[in-house]
């Protein structure tokens, strides 16, 4: 056990005895004198010969100074000499070795080293360890090598196997200074890739360094049948480090199970070296002793280096472990409490101590966010995935009215506008979608706005009120998708919003709500303040877009069109109402004729309304001014995207990249102003494109659309036509030429030639499953084919389940009565 | 027996009320598009979704009152139909599972516990109930008929049924429903079954019992409420039937022995003087012992307490003549077997033995066959529940119990309620041209309402494996029926007025495991998703067919299904809240499934991805074809982007790592069994 207190000690000055040693140098600078007689002394001695001090040189020796209190725990001997002072044969005189540090032992010359190898404290130490147990401490290319060291070191020795990427590394000085002590023990070897690594399992690409513990030294028939010539190995999970290598190597030597005949409560927690190790009980009963140790046997190989295994004798009467539980583990620093398990396979138990890690990795990087809870399964369902990993964080429903069967009457009487969310608690949508809800309404309380009220319907609860049938009339029909929200008014109908699922759009329509709707305007002043945001200060922000409807009040048909297509519109558009004088002396301003009304989208200056054509309904009058609030050449955002496609025209979508400054601001304006010109000069010949453009830094979702059009990201700016009606074809604008009105109208009409390739192709339109199905079918008829399988039409006839009963009682009481069972069944009743 | 004062005066008024109303309809019978004969619960239940549709019906009832059955029995006055107010819910529907008692109508407040807050409710609240139902819907019940013939007759307008009553008036119905339930008793035919008193008739004075050896026929709920009602005062209960008791809790039949009646299993297997015997009656005799009152002085006979000896037939010797009364001491079975159980004897035998269906009012040209099950006492009735060969004449309520006897709940109150509506449909369906009312859903928002319907539906949950949710599958959209009577489906086309595309349809079920297990045992729950199959406990299961199910097909059913084999099945694990919402073990493989049935992706996406899958695609996926593209994306709402996985075949992951299986076959069939089998007891 002595070798094990050296260790320690050698490893505890490594790790805690630096920063107390730091002022006095262990450092020495030898005179030629000393330095020979060391020499003849047979002390190891790594030397650098000073000749001048360059810059580099003076970084070296800083390095090398560090390196000098390291090495004296190796019994090595760190120094210099100053050619400039003593003058030592050859290595003062020989210039060339100017960038040459020497290592001597036994009297003479060991190994040099080039001061590219040796360059900091790391390198130094790890480079003369390696030299000094060049011996002890193979290098090892190919698996055909490390075979025949396993087969020579079987029976005799376990191996200990480092991968290290590169040498003179902290990991490779780890390895080195543990090598150095427990060289003797165990054989150590080191690899820094080939294919050895395949046989241990790992890719090469992964780039970690890694410590295999190959167990030569105890046969055991356990492990990897299919490979027995091979040692059975445990990886280190922790990343190497001198001190999480010791510990690994110590933990190696661990009893593999323990049995115990105490209570695991009892149970003393582990005992240096092991304190921060885990116990993992498991419960054995006399019946299948032997069973059980090989049971616990198999996972403690499988816990090696994770957990100690301890074998608890139930029989014992001082285990007072519920028979409910059949394993139990002890955590090193979260108390010493035994925790207990019932579990149904083994590989739960190495769930508990590979996630335990993993958290701990967690903890320790946080920025990983790749890790997976697989354990968990996978949600391979994006919004259900968000929910599923919220699913911690309760919901603060304080700022939400709920809603119910009982109080919806009151409740929506109460206020002038109630905003009503209807949900599911499974569906992963609503919930998504609740959590915007309740960023909304505290938003709105936080504003002060408190005409609105802001309400929720569990309709996993409420399912009466869903279903619209509660005992008493509700103003909506049965809500049959979720999630819905509708806008409620005292004796109005509901009113659906039919805007994105998200806070912000929410937010924006609930604002716009509370406005008017129409606004009754009366005079010219009104409309002036109507279209400049003055009557809806609150609204600046939103850039909304404007209707307003000039009537004669004689002519109530269009008035009613027009306050139809207002109160559906209401929440996205804001709408005014000018009649009568005011509005036939405005019209007259701007040559339209009463009854008219002016589209003003918010892209336009408000002196320039679209007029609409009359229309005699207000499905009608909707389309129209859905249609003129679209933008001729839009910027295509997530949000707006759907508009524009419904127009069903050819895409051509211009891709400019995010400004870094305001040259680049003036480009990308450039550019737009360009494809206006396309427009402009294409004339009707455009009709059939939709021109448009996609700013990726506002956009991001853009890149991968760009990417996904032609395989991959060409240089910025590009121009791109898709959604071709006669093809699923991309084309793409040649990147190089400049893009000019004239030549992209030359492109196009080339494209409709068929004189252009097209650069990619649109997706299919088929959308296949993205997963298989669990098929149950499948899995019963492997498992029970005959229960699965339906009859044959002969079978039918047998089966009448009361005649069998009755034949079965039958037999029994004819038996019984005449004597013929002789095996007196003393306690059969009839 | 006798009618009280009151109820005689009752019956006169009535008598009047109909002379009266004859009169003025002199010579000309009474015709009704509906006739619902029984005002119990299945003929009230009838009646509300008559009159809600504004039927032209009648609810005929020989009594004076509503539930009359329920005045008399259970003779021991405690219903054992649970009325649980206390859910924790307000779910109505959700409620409905726990309320065995109330029946259906669109007042949310008129349902049982309204009358009684007991658990185990007193008899009395029932009609009680009833009365309420029918006058705060203004049922149309005609009391104090008592229908003695039922005639069909066949004329151009098509076949109708003609009721006579006491005062031979005629009632013409174009439809007739026959609610009548079962009260005549059970009899079975052995010798000396005239020494036996009947359940209807018994005293419930458990101090007429004092002292006594009472033998019990039968093994039921009834037998087991007898027993309980005298356990502290008889000296010795016996109970004898064909087979041994089945509890209600190890074969999820309600009509099973409840816990509630138990009592005597316990005394018997604690040895405390009772016990339980199979024979079958038929082969019994219960007979007064000869010998003993030949001894006897006339005077002494006549005090001593009548003696009754069980033996069986094939040792009493065969007499030309045999009246059963007496017995020589040979022909007892105790003078052949001398530690025969029942060789003692007793002083009363008491039959319970249940109820028949009345056959005998049913002309031959309207009688609708005896049932191939429960020994003929009921009626043989189609899936939807219309008499066999007497078509126009359904059955409904306790009588129906014949299509899931002793399997489902269709015998009771808390089952044929819903049975009454899927009959109500039919009707609706065949005589008005209404077809089975149906949702339409978004296929995207099929997986919620089913999710729904799993975790709420009433109907389906107590009529399992009988009742199901029918979904129509459309493309992108579908159709939603409820609670369709599921052996029917081969007819649904017709039954329904709804066609099946070829897309097909998917069958939601509720079912029980089929497995005999140890119900309190270790392994009795599954909870592992990949094994739902093996799920013993009520689940949903989806049935995916192509086509319809033909009827051969849905006759060579595999053994124990309640449906045909499928093109693709989904057992969705049992779940201990019976809330079936985890979104790993129940939703996704949920939604799995239906992208097999549909053969499309019905995945959500953030409107990000909607907006990258319209701009790549001619069309996005049907997610963002139904939302996003209708301008309801769902934004990222700034959140970090979450990484989702791709989809692999492969249930909730194991780690890969530690099985070397074949690739191919998945990770939890792995031979992993062999640590798990070692002594350790790893299941669970």
């Amino acid at each position: 056990m002595m070798w094990m207190c050296v260790a320690v000690f050698l490893l505890w000055m490594r790790s805690g005895g630096c920063t107390d040693k730091a002022n006095t140098s262990d450092l020495i600078e030898y005179t030629a004198a000393d330095f020979y007689e060391k020499l003849h002394s047979g002390k190891m001695m790594f030397i650098y010969f000073e000749h001048q001090v360059s810059p580099t040189i003076s970084l070296f020796l800083v390095e090398l100074e560090k390196s000098a209190e390291a090495l004296q725990d190796y019994g090595v001997l760190v120094g210099t000499i100053n050619c400039n002072k003593e003058l030592v044969q050859t290595y003062c005189t020989d210039e060339r070795l100017l960038h040459t540090a020497f290592l001597f032992r036994g009297g003479k010359e060991f190994l040099s080293f080039d001061l590219d190898t040796v360059f900091d404290v790391n390198s130094i130490v790890s480079e003369v360890l390696f030299a000094i147990l060049r011996d002890e401490v193979k290098y090892v290319h190919t698996d055909a090598d490390l075979l025949a060291m396993e087969k020579a070191a079987r029976g005799k020795k376990d191996i200990v196997l480092g991968y290290v990427q590169s040498l003179g590394t902290q990991e490779h000085r780890s390895m080195m200074e543990t090598a150095y002590v427990y060289g003797s023990r165990y054989q150590f070897i080191l690899i820094t890739g080939g294919p050895v690594l395949k046989h241990l399992g790992v890719n090469e690409s992964s780039h970690s360094s890694g410590v295999w513990f190959l167990h030569c030294r105890v046969h055991s028939g356990f492990m990897t049948p299919m490979t027995p010539e091979r040692c059975p190995l445990t990886r280190m999970r922790k990343p190497l480090s001198t001190l999480s290598l010791h510990a690994f190597l110590q933990l190696m030597e661990a009893p593999l199970v323990s049995e115990v005949y105490d209570d695991p409560s009892s149970v003393q927690p582990p005992q240096f070296p092991y304190q921060q190790t885990p116990q993992v009980f498991l419960f054995s009963r006399p019946a299948t002793e032997h069973l059980d140790l090989d049971t616990a046997t198999a996972l403690a190989w499988r816990l090696r280096g994770l957990a100690l295994l301890l074998l608890v004798h139930r029989q014992s009467p001082a285990v007072r472990t519920p028979d409910e539980y059949n394993a139990a583990y002890r955590l090193p620093e979260k108390s010493s409490e035994v925790k207990y398990l019932t579990l149904h396979s083994l590989d739960e138990v190495l769930d508990i101590f590979i996630n335990q890690e993993k958290e701990e990795e967690e903890e320790e990087e946080e920025e990983d966010e790749e890790e997976d809870d697989s354990h968990f399964g996978n949600v391979d369902d994006e919004i259900a995935a968000t929910v599923f990993e919220n699913r911690g964080n309760l919901l603060d429903m304080d700022s939400i009215t709920q809603l119910t069967s009982e109080n919806f009457h009151t409740a929506v009487a109460q206020s002038s506008l109630t905003v009503a969310l209807f949900y599911l608690k499974w569906d992963a949508v609503s919930m998504a979608f609740l959590s915007s809800f309740i960023e909304v309404a505290e938003l709105l309380a936080d504003s002060e706005v408190h005409d609105v009220q802001m309400s929720a319907v569990d309709c996993g609860e409420w399912t009466d009120l869903c279903a619209a049938q509660p005992g008493s009339a509700v103003p909506f029909q049965p809500i049959t998708a979720f999630p819905s929200v509708l806008l409620l008014r005292p004796r109005e109908s509901a009113q659906p919003y039919r805007g994105m699922l998200g806070s912000e759009a929410l937010h924006r329509f609930i604002m716009m709500s509370r406005a008017d709707c129409p606004l009754l305007l009366s005079t010219q002043d009104d409309v002036t303040s109507f279209l400049q945001d003055v009557s809806h200060p609150e609204l600046t922000g939103y850039k909304p877009d404007r209707v307003v409807g000039l009537f004669k009040t004689h002519t109530p048909t269009g008035l009613q069109v027009f306050t139809a297509a207002a109160k559906s519109l209401r929440g996205d558009v804001l709408s005014g109402l000018l009649t009568d004088g005011p509005a036939e002396k405005w019209a007259a301003g701007l040559a339209v004729d009463l009854p008219a009304v002016l589209v003003f989208p918010s892209w336009r200056t408000h002196t320039h309304p679209s007029a609409l054509p009359a229309s005699s309904s207000a499905e009608e009058l909707l389309t129209h001014i859905n249609t003129a609030r679209l933008h001729p050449m839009p910027e295509l955002t997530v949000e707006n995207l759907p508009s524009f496609l419904w127009l069903g025209k050819a895409l051509l979508i211009l891709f400019v990249g995010e400004e870094e400054d305001e040259i680049g601001r003036r480009q990308n304006q450039a550019l737009v102003e360009e494809m206006r010109g396309v427009v402009e000069l294409g004339g009707w010949r455009m009709e059939r494109y939709l021109p448009c453009w996609i700013h990726l830094g506002r956009t991001p979702a853009g890149m991968s659309v760009l990417g996904s059009y032609l395989g991959s990201m060409p240089p910025l700016p590009a121009l791109v036509l898709t959604h071709l009606p006669s093809g699923g074809g991309v084309y793409q604008y040649p990147p190089n030429t400049p893009i000019a009105a004239s030549s992209v109208l030359l492109w196009l009409q080339r494209v409709e030639d068929g004189a252009e390739s097209p650069a990619g192709t649109l997706g299919e339109d088929s959308w296949p499953p993205a997963a298989d199905f669990y098929d149950f079918l499948n899995i019963m008829d492997t498992q029970e084919a005959d229960s699965t399988q339906q009859q044959s039409p002969k079978e039918e006839e047998e089966e009448e389940e009361d005649e069998e009963e009755v034949d079965v009682k039958e037999h029994l009481v004819s038996n019984e009565a005449t004597h013929d069972n002789l095996d007196s069944n003393t306690h059969s009743e009839l | 027996m006798d009618p009280s004062l009151p109820c005689l005066l009752l019956f006169t008024l009535v008598g009047s009320v109909v002379s009266s109303f004859d009169s003025r309809h002199h010579n000309s019978t009474r015709r009704y598009g509906y006739c619902v004969l029984g005002a119990g619960p299945a003929g009230l239940q009838m009646g509300y979704f008559l009159s809600k549709a504004n039927r032209d019906y009648i609810i005929l009832e020989r009594n004076s009152g509503p539930g009359s059955f329920f005045n008399k029995y259970p003779r021991h006055r405690k219903l054992i139909s649970i009325n649980k107010i206390h859910t924790g819910r307000r779910n109505r529907e959700f409620n409905l599972r726990h309320d065995w008692n109330s029946l259906l109508s669109d007042k949310p407040e008129l349902l049982f516990r309204r009358v009684s807050s007991e658990f185990y409710p007193p008899a009395d609240a029932f009609p009680l109930y009833l009365s309420m139902f029918v006058k705060e819907l203004g049922l149309r019940v005609q009391y104090g008929v008592d229908i003695g013939r039922i005639r069909a007759a066949q004329s151009a307008a098509g076949r109708s049924y003609i009721l006579t009553d006491q005062h031979t008036s005629d009632y013409t119905c174009s439809v007739l429903l026959v609610a009548t339930g079962l009260w005549v008793p059970q009899k079975v035919e052995f010798v000396g079954s005239d020494l036996v008193e009947g359940y209807e008739s018994i005293s419930t004075d458990p101090e007429d019992y004092r002292d006594q050896a009472v033998l019990i026929l039968g093994k039921g709920n009834s037998a087991f409420e007898t027993a309980q009602s005298i356990l502290g005062r008889a000296s010795r209960v016996h109970m004898l039937s064909s087979s041994p008791v089945r509890l209600a809790w190890q074969t999820h039949y309600v009509g099973d022995l409840r816990a509630v009646n138990n009592e005597l299993i316990d005394t018997y297997q604690l040895k405390s003087l009772d016990g339980l015997v199979e024979a079958r009656l038929e082969k019994i005799v219960i007979a007064q012992r000869k010998e003993q009152s030949r001894r006897r002085s006339g005077g002494g006979k006549k005090e001593r307490k009548r003696q009754l000896y069980l033996t069986l037939k094939k040792y009493v010797h065969s007499r030309e003549e045999k009246n059963g009364s007496d017995v020589t001491g040979e022909e007892l079975p105790g003078h052949h077997i001398d530690n025969f159980p029942m060789r003692k004897p007793y002083d009363r035998v008491i039959r319970c033995l249940g109820f028949r269906f009345n056959f005998s009012v049913f002309d031959s040209s309207a009688c609708p066959p005896h049932s191939e099950n429960a020994k003929g006492r009921l009626p043989g009735v189609t899936a939807w529940y219309e008499g066999k060969d007497t078509p126009g004449l359904f059955v409904l309520g306790t009588a129906a119990h014949s299509r899931d006897y002793r399997s489902s709940a269709g015998g009771f109150i808390h089952g044929f309620r819903y049975t009454a509506r899927a009959v109500h449909r039919v009707l609706e369906r065949r005589y008005h041209s209404n077809r089975w009312p149906s949702t339409q859903l978004l296929t995207t928002q099929l997986q919620s309402w089913i999710l729904k319907r799993v975790g709420e539906a009433s109907g389906p949950y107590q009529m399992f494996e009988v009742l199901g949710d029918v979904v129509l599958l459309r493309g992108s959209h579908c159709e939603y029926l409820e609670e369709f009577p599921i052996q029917a489906l081969p007819q649904f086309s017709s039954l329904s007025g709804r066609e099946v595309s070829s897309h097909g349809l998917i069958v939601v079920v509720m079912q029980y495991g089929k497995k005999k297990i140890d119900y309190l045992g270790r392994s009795r729950a599954e909870t592992d998703w990949t094994k739902a199959w093996q799920s013993n406990f009520l689940h949903p299961v989806l049935y995916y067919y192509d086509t319809l199910p033909t009827e051969e097909e849905m006759k060579l059913r595999p053994p124990g299904w309640p449906l045909p084999r499928p093109k693709a099945i989904h057992h969705m694990v049992e779940d201990f809240l019976t809330e079936w919402d985890g979104p790993i073990s129940h939703i996704q493989p949920l939604r799995r499934f239906l992208e097999h049935c549909v053969h499309t992706d019905l995945r959500a996406f953030y409107a990000e991805s909607c907006f990258r899958l319209s701009l790549t695609h001619r069309k996005p996926p049907q997610f963002c074809q139904q939302g996003y593209l209708k301008h309801q994306g769902v934004p990222h709402s700034g959140r970090p982007r979450q990484h989702v996985h791709d989809a692999g075949p492969a249930p909730a992951e194991q780690d890969a790592g530690t099985s070397g299986a074949d690739p191919a076959f998945p990770n939890y069939l792995a031979p992993a069994g062999a640590s798990m089998s070692s002594g350790l007891k790893l299941d669970l």
